[in-house]
């Protein structure tokens, strides 16, 4: 904890408020080496606070250092100290800013390009008259009580509504447009189409379903969106935003709509967890985002400020400005900053063991069966109809028993051995690779290109922080030479906003 | 600047309550994900009811056993002719239809995919052997294979209206690699649906 006050010149002192621009800016230095952070943030006011008594109670000083009462004391220290790290580490900061945000680009890229390709199916597969009509749809869901805004209404100017929100949903969260609000309805996008025909779909869209839930309650926007360039450009890091203030009142206004044609519920069965309705997850969401509105930094012009990361000096600069009355809002805005940090990493943290069962369970139930076992089984999904839209390469895999021997035990064994290499850095990365590539070739041969694309995306969860930066220098590089032009015109295409910012960089849970 | 003594208390009562829920969520998906078992048996009824209907998942990928065997789904009708006759078209194979789309398609959609071969998953998990629907989900499965088939169709075929349907499926176990020295009965087995009555209801839109 002593790093929090002492965090020397050389070390990043959070302490001192940096724009976020700065912190997230994708061409800086990394700030950690390895994948979830390791280094050390202090800084935190809550993990100050708790680690004011951590070393109240390890400095006591003992006349013998060998009885049992001291080791006893060191070792109730240690165990303190490493609690006050781990609350430090998960209140701190949104951890795997990069890996968050590669996930956000895999998921929403992939369901943008399945729903760009089913354009022309787009009615036979989710439309009011298609094979699984509407009234079929209806009555599955009356039983299963899945969330569709699609049957809200048989109308096809519904649908047609509904497909291209989704579509534009899963484009700006691509890119990173206002990606608190674009998160929600990318996964209202995904849950009113999936659910809407739950037969047409298959364990890629299982994935994309997930994600999308677990997506909403992460900062995946900090790095590689457009919130966080214009959180750089923007010095100040705040600013007017009328297009997210209007955006947050139309959603409000369709949501009210919505609840009071009693089409969401608050409480009962129809939500995602039990006992918790549509109708409290989306108020919740809206009214986070609004409050985040209201305790956003209003900055004297030319201070810097940091849009919400937790500076504390800069909290009082600003108060020296604007008066009293922002003291408290400093205050509310801090705890808002710790409080969504608590479920970006909670949310991270799902996603991550839950990629970890999905190899488990694919590769612990392999182990079971014949075929896995006497190593024929990747012969058989190549000789399926379904599954075979290249016959002679399959005929070529297909034709080598060495070969389909060891691709069907590769496959159990990196399937089980996967979540028991995170704790290796190295064979972790190597695994990681190999899965990949697993998947790209599945996307081929086996014509899944969509399953395959989403498996990746989940699997980017894993990649190493420092693969990442370089990935996105040399993407950004590669991309300014495409469309070279000097950073100051890409500033003047942007508006001039004056004053006070929604923060749409900011997450919409905190 | 630390936070005031109340915003502290609400990050530790935050702290707890998110911890509790990432451990209930993620019991609850393992308990789903893994084999029936002490723990799930007992709370069987509270993991559904969690994880139902938007944290379902199976990833049972080709496992334990690949599918072994090509099934087919086969549909014929019978017609009612301008001239007041009827008539019986031959089988055809909708499945056969699906994979010549799906050869040499780098991006397969779901429609050829999934929607039939899925229907049919939908229809056999929904009915017993005797191709009776076990509740409202056999019903359903039974209304969606006959508007796949209709959608294919049409409603009107080698001249006439089509007025009943008939459906089967066609399985072909795949012939064991060559080098296993397996020897598997690669004959073809049907499964034959009765008689199903159709009119326009059961007609999709064309797409």
């Amino acid at each position: 904890m002593t790093q929090s006050e002492n965090g020397g010149p050389g070390s990043p002192s959070p302490a001192v408020p940096e724009p976020r621009a700065a912190r997230d800016a994708p061409e800086d230095a990394p700030e950690n080496d390895t994948e979830n952070g390791r280094e050390n943030s202090g800084g935190s006011a809550v993990a100050d606070a708790v680690g004011q008594e951590a070393r109240r109670d390890g400095s006591r000083r003992d006349p013998d250092p060998d009885s049992v009462r001291s080791l006893a004391r060191r070792f109730a220290a240690r165990a303190d100290r490493a609690v006050v790290d781990g609350i430090t580490k998960v209140t701190d900061r949104a951890l795997g800013p990069y890996q968050t945000a590669i996930v956000r680009i895999g998921f929403s890229f992939t369901w943008l390009a399945f729903l760009l390709f089913e354009w022309p199916n787009r009615h036979e597969l989710y439309g009011p008259d298609g094979p699984w009509s509407w009234e079929l749809g209806r009555r599955l869901i009356e039983s299963n009580h899945a969330f569709t805004v699609l049957l809200w209404s048989d109308s096809t100017v519904w649908f047609e509504v509904v497909y291209a929100l989704a579509v534009l949903s899963s484009a700006a969260l691509l890119v990173g447009w206002r990606t608190r609000t674009a998160s929600v309805l990318f996964m209202i996008g995904v849950l009113s189409l999936q659910n809407r025909s739950v037969f047409m779909g298959d364990g890629g869209d299982n994935v994309i379903h997930l994600m999308a839930i677990y997506l909403v309650l992460t900062r995946c926007g900090r790095v590689w969106s457009l919130d966080a360039r214009r959180a750089r450009q923007r010095a100040d890091g705040a600013g007017a935003d009328p297009v997210g203030v209007a955006l947050w009142a139309l959603l409000g206004a369709a949501l009210a709509v919505a609840t009071v044609r009693g089409e969401v519920g608050w409480f009962g069965d129809d939500g995602p967890v039990p006992f918790v309705g549509w109708a409290t997850v989306l108020w919740t969401l809206w009214a986070v985002h609004g409050l985040w509105w209201a305790v956003r930094s209003v900055p004297p012009a030319g201070v810097g400020t940091d849009g919400g990361t937790g500076g504390d000096t800069g909290g009082a600069d600003r108060d020296t400005g604007t008066g009293g009355g922002t003291d408290r809002k400093a205050d509310v805005r801090r705890l808002m900053d710790v409080l969504g940090n608590v479920v970006h990493n909670a949310a991270l943290l799902v996603i991550m063991v839950e990629v970890c069962l999905i190899y488990a369970t694919a590769g612990w139930y392999k182990i079971q069966g014949s075929r896995w076992q006497d190593g024929t089984a990747v012969y058989y999904p190549l000789h399926l109809d379904y599954f075979t839209p290249w016959p002679a390469l399959s005929e070529l895999l297909g034709g080598s028993g060495l070969m389909i021997m060891v691709l069907s035990y590769g496959t159990v064994i990196v399937q089980v051995a996967f979540p028991f290499t995170l704790f290796n850095r190295r064979v972790k990365n190597v695994l990681l690779a190999v899965m990949m590539l697993e998947h790209a070739s599945i996307a081929v041969v086996l014509g899944l290109p969509f399953f395959s694309l989403a498996m990746i995306a989940a699997d980017a969860v894993f990649l190493p922080t420092v693969f990442l930066v370089w990935l996105g220098g040399r993407t950004s590089r590669w991309a300014g030479r495409l469309r070279p032009r000097p950073r100051e015109t890409a500033d003047e295409g942007k508006p001039e906003e004056p004053d006070g910012a929604p923060d749409s960089a900011r997450t919409l849970v905190g | 600047m630390a936070l005031p003594p109340a915003a502290r208390i609400t990050v530790a009562i935050a702290l707890g309550v998110v911890a509790v829920l990432v451990a209930v969520h993620l019991a609850a998906i393992f308990l789903h994900v893994a084999p029936t078992n002490t723990v799930s048996k007992r709370y069987g009824e509270a993991v559904e009811k969690y994880v139902y209907p938007e944290f379902e998942q199976n990833w049972k990928l080709f496992a334990p056993n690949p599918l072994q065997q090509n099934i087919a789904v086969h549909a014929r009708a019978e017609v009612l002719k301008p001239d007041g006759t009827t008539e019986r078209t031959g089988w055809v194979d909708l499945s056969a239809m699906d994979a010549e789309d799906i050869r040499g398609n780098p991006v397969p959609s779901h429609t050829d995919q999934n929607e039939l071969r899925r229907a049919w998953d939908f229809f056999t998990g929904s009915h017993d052997a005797e191709n009776r629907p076990t509740g409202l989900r056999g019903e359903l499965s039974e209304e969606y294979l006959r508007r796949i088939v209709m959608l294919r169709f049409g409603p009107e075929l080698n001249g006439g209206q089509v007025r009943r349907i008939q459906v089967r499926s066609a399985t072909t176990p795949v012939a064991p690699p060559p080098w296993s020295g397996e020897n598997i009965d690669t004959e073809t087995t049907y499964r034959t649906l009765p008689w199903w009555a159709v009119d326009r209801s059961d007609v999709p839109e064309g797409t």
